[in-house]
């Protein structure tokens, strides 16, 4: 008889997930992916001032800030048609770099390392096994026998107390952990390490933003930053040297580092690049535009369907005249008031709320579709839509990975492989590769365009009569787009279709399900009531609820409810 | 010379959890405060918070709280001032991860001990809400128990030996999301 396990982290406040799967003989038969509040927020900003969105928009979510400040001055800025300076575009670039990388660094080791490795595991390692192991990978620095002793000891401190703390929810000793106690105490250390890093990723963002979280320097038009290689205040030769040495480290530690455990745990996890698959349409749109205009990107863009590699179809401009035609959101199944999908400059926000019930409504998510289908978004997305038009730089670091492992594990990893949970970890690690040498690139690109004597940084906008934008960015999660509409001056309507929204997707009026919720199904679980597996294949999404309050929950109960009915 | 982080935390886009960005904005305006405290609008910044917290002798977070009536036995007023201590908070179970978000202050802090960077000493000034619903402003409830954060926050900088003094002239209070709303807080300057 199937049972029903509802993974639910029941802060009461905050826009969570929640999953619930039926299992039958011990795999995942049916899956329902919700989101727990209602992401009403874009109504605040009707009848404001469009230059101003960004600053709201970027409240939106505390994890991904300049994700939604960028991508609202590109939404405004595409209702303009508005260019944008050279200097602008490489700044805004480096800042999405940096926080993609640092966002990347911290799902990995923060969010999802501890679904593969089992800390109790660790006591019994041998640093010095550990260490011979890790310098056969790679040339880091910071895989000597005394970093793995020092940080073994932290783990054998904290078991020794009997005070797990961070620890206490972990499934350790569960039948899925596989690693041997040197790669658990190996990827361990550098989740330690990674803390250095994703800060120094997070510093370019400050420096380059004049602050962080909130970044400040973003303006309708272009970005507000001074340049003046003779002023002491302004953007000068001193400070892009600091962002040179601070992406150094961050590049050697993508490489060195990021890369190859996902490589290393990969290669030990074989099985998992058959697991997971789910929605194989894919979605990115191109970013990192090179020029004014936005005519030539970095980052290529475009839709893959069924899977189908080789028939992957481009898009030319990242607010191409297709995407702005195929997105509708349908609300059967979302806790909105019923009505057909519509197109999000037209899109509605009325809540309907029912309770959750998996055969109606479910979901305070709506479900996105491109010409109706459901569609996966992501690092891994990106990455198959580039690989399949020959991208150079994204067949550099996919056939690097790919290397990587079949050396570790003598795994040949086909692109095929790719539609799974770990072939979405890999994809995230060789966008990472990507990333970090683009960084240097634009940093490059921004230096000798101010050497040339070009400061400007800034178009001003014109607003007059009614007009419509997407703004859209390809960010650590997938395709974000940003819609509005500007009436006389003033927001008529916005909406955010966020990636977390294409990929938590619940079902649509003709069932078809949205890509968490076909990933999971026929996910064999050791332990039903222990569902480490289903995390596992979540966590590859690197979901994130947008719109998330931060309210502080004392009862004690951050604790997941994991309810088998 | 004390390192110190005051940082006001939530999101200002839903009502009395805005609370906090809004505290911290009101306090750097009216004070001024010794060389190494640092004031912020932090957000909600989920992970992020580890760096926040790290290498600081102290930090005093402001943040709207939400005790419900199930695990608390009797309802909790909204606007009522609830202080937690480092112990407090330490002793709380971290979230499982489902997202970023879920890894809130227990977790960022419990990550802070084990990364061996967590302060001394923290606290947690907590302001029950009223609603959380979408909206730049706060409830009156929560208005009215400004004065109460503010001693509290002071009382705490007084304990670590910390100084502070009003600001002769305060400066500009950057509400920017509040623009439609009464500034003014009923703190007297």
């Amino acid at each position: 008889m199937a049972k029903r396990i509802t993974i639910d982290p029941i802060t009461r406040i905050e826009g969570h997930l929640r999953i619930d799967v039926e299992v039958d003989n011990n795999a995942v038969s049916n899956a329902w992916a919700s989101c727990t509040m209602w992401r009403g927020i874009e109504k605040i900003l009707r009848g404001r001032d469009p230059r101003d969105a960004w600053l709201f928009t970027q409240r939106f979510c505390g994890v991904c800030t300049t994700v939604h400040a960028m991508a609202s001055v590109r939404a405004v800025e595409d209702a303009l048609k508005l260019e944008i300076p050279l200097n602008a575009q490489y700044i805004r670039n480096l800042i999405l770099i940096a926080h993609a990388l640092h966002d990347h660094i911290v799902h990995f080791y923060q969010l999802s390392a501890l679904d593969w490795v089992d800390i109790m595991q660790i006591p019994k390692a041998d640093p010095a096994a550990t260490s011979k192991l890790a310098e056969s990978l790679s040339p880091w620095t910071g895989n000597s026998r005394n970093e793995f002793k020092a940080a073994q000891d932290r783990v054998n401190a904290v078991a020794a107390s009997g005070q797990l703390g961070i620890f206490m929810n972990g499934y350790w000793g569960h039948p899925a952990m596989r690693l041997s106690p040197e790669v658990n105490l190996l990827a361990f250390t550098h989740y330690v390490q990674a803390l250095e890093y994703q800060r120094k990723a997070l510093q370019v963002v400050g420096i380059l933003g004049s602050k962080t979280p909130h970044i400040q320097n973003l303006t309708v038009g272009g970005v507000a930053n001074a340049i003046d290689l003779d002023s002491a205040s302004a953007l000068n030769m001193d400070r892009l040297e600091m962002i040179r040495v601070l992406l150094t480290d961050v590049v050697r530690f993508i490489n060195e580092v990021y890369l190859v455990d996902v490589c290393a745990v990969a290669a030990m996890y074989p099985e998992w690049f058959k697991i997971g698959k789910g929605v194989t349409n894919y979605l990115a749109v191109p970013d990192l535009p090179l020029d004014s205009a936005g005519s030539a990107y970095d980052l290529p863009g475009g839709i893959i369907m069924n899977g189908n590699i080789a028939g992957v179809h481009p898009f030319k401009t990242a607010a191409d005249k297709e995407f702005r035609e195929a997105v509708t959101e349908d609300v059967a199944h979302a806790y909105y008031q019923a009505g057909k999908p519509l197109h999000p400059w037209v899109g509605e926000t009325e809540p309907a709320f029912t309770g959750w019930d998996g055969e109606q409504k479910y979901s305070w998510v709506k479900a996105p579709r491109f010409n109706g289908q459901p569609m996966q978004v992501g690092p891994l997305a990106q990455v198959l839509v580039g690989y399949a038009q020959g991208h150079p730089l994204t067949r550099k670091y996919a056939d690097l990975a790919i290397g990587k492992i079949a050396a570790v594990g003598g795994v040949h990893v086909t692109p095929d492989m790719l539609h799974s949970t770990l072939g979405r970890h890999a994809a995230r690690a060789i966008r990472a590769g990507m990333l970090a040498e683009l960084a240097q690139k634009h940093l490059q690109l921004l230096t000798d365009n101010v050497a040339k004597g070009d400061y400007t940084v800034h178009n001003p906008p014109v607003f007059s009569g009614e007009v419509e934008g997407v703004g859209t960015h390809e960010a650590p999660r997938g395709t974000l787009s940003h819609w509005i509409v500007v009436k006389d001056g003033k927001i008529k309507n916005y909406q955010a279709v966020v990636p977390s929204t294409w990929n938590a997707s619940p079902r649509d009026a003709s069932g078809a399900h949205g890509p968490y919720e076909a990933s999971l199904l026929h996910t064999p679980l050791a332990r039903p009531e222990e569902p480490l597996e289903v995390l596992r294949t979540v966590h590859s999404f690197d979901p994130c609820m947008a719109c998330a309050c931060h309210t502080f929950d004392p009862s004690g109960r951050q604790i997941a409810k994991v309810k088998v009915l | 010379m004390k390192k110190v982080l005051i940082g006001g935390i939530g999101n200002v886009l839903l009502g009395d959890d805005g609370v906090g960005p809004y505290m911290a904005r009101l306090l750097e305006a009216r004070y001024e405060f010794d060389e190494g405290v640092e004031v912020a609008d932090l957000g909600t910044p989920a992970l992020d918070l580890i760096d926040q917290l790290s290498g600081k002798d102290g930090v005093i977070l402001i943040d709207s709280i939400s005790i419900d009536v199930e695990t608390n036995g009797t309802d909790v007023v909204p606007g009522t001032v609830v202080l937690y201590r480092k112990a407090d908070i330490m002793r709380l179970r971290p979230s499982v991860r489902m997202d970023p978000h879920s890894p809130a202050l227990v977790d960022a802090l419990l990550s802070a001990e084990l990364f061996g960077v967590a302060p001394r000493d923290l606290l947690l000034v907590g302001i029950q809400a009223e609603s959380f619903e979408p909206s730049c402003s706060l409830s009156k409830a929560v208005t009215a128990s400004l004065d109460g954060v503010i001693a509290e926050v002071l009382r705490e900088l007084d304990r670590w030996g910390v100084e502070y003094r009003l600001r002769e002239h305060p400066a500009e209070l950057d509400l920017w999301w509040a623009a439609e709303q009464t500034l003014e807080s009923s703190v007297a300057p």
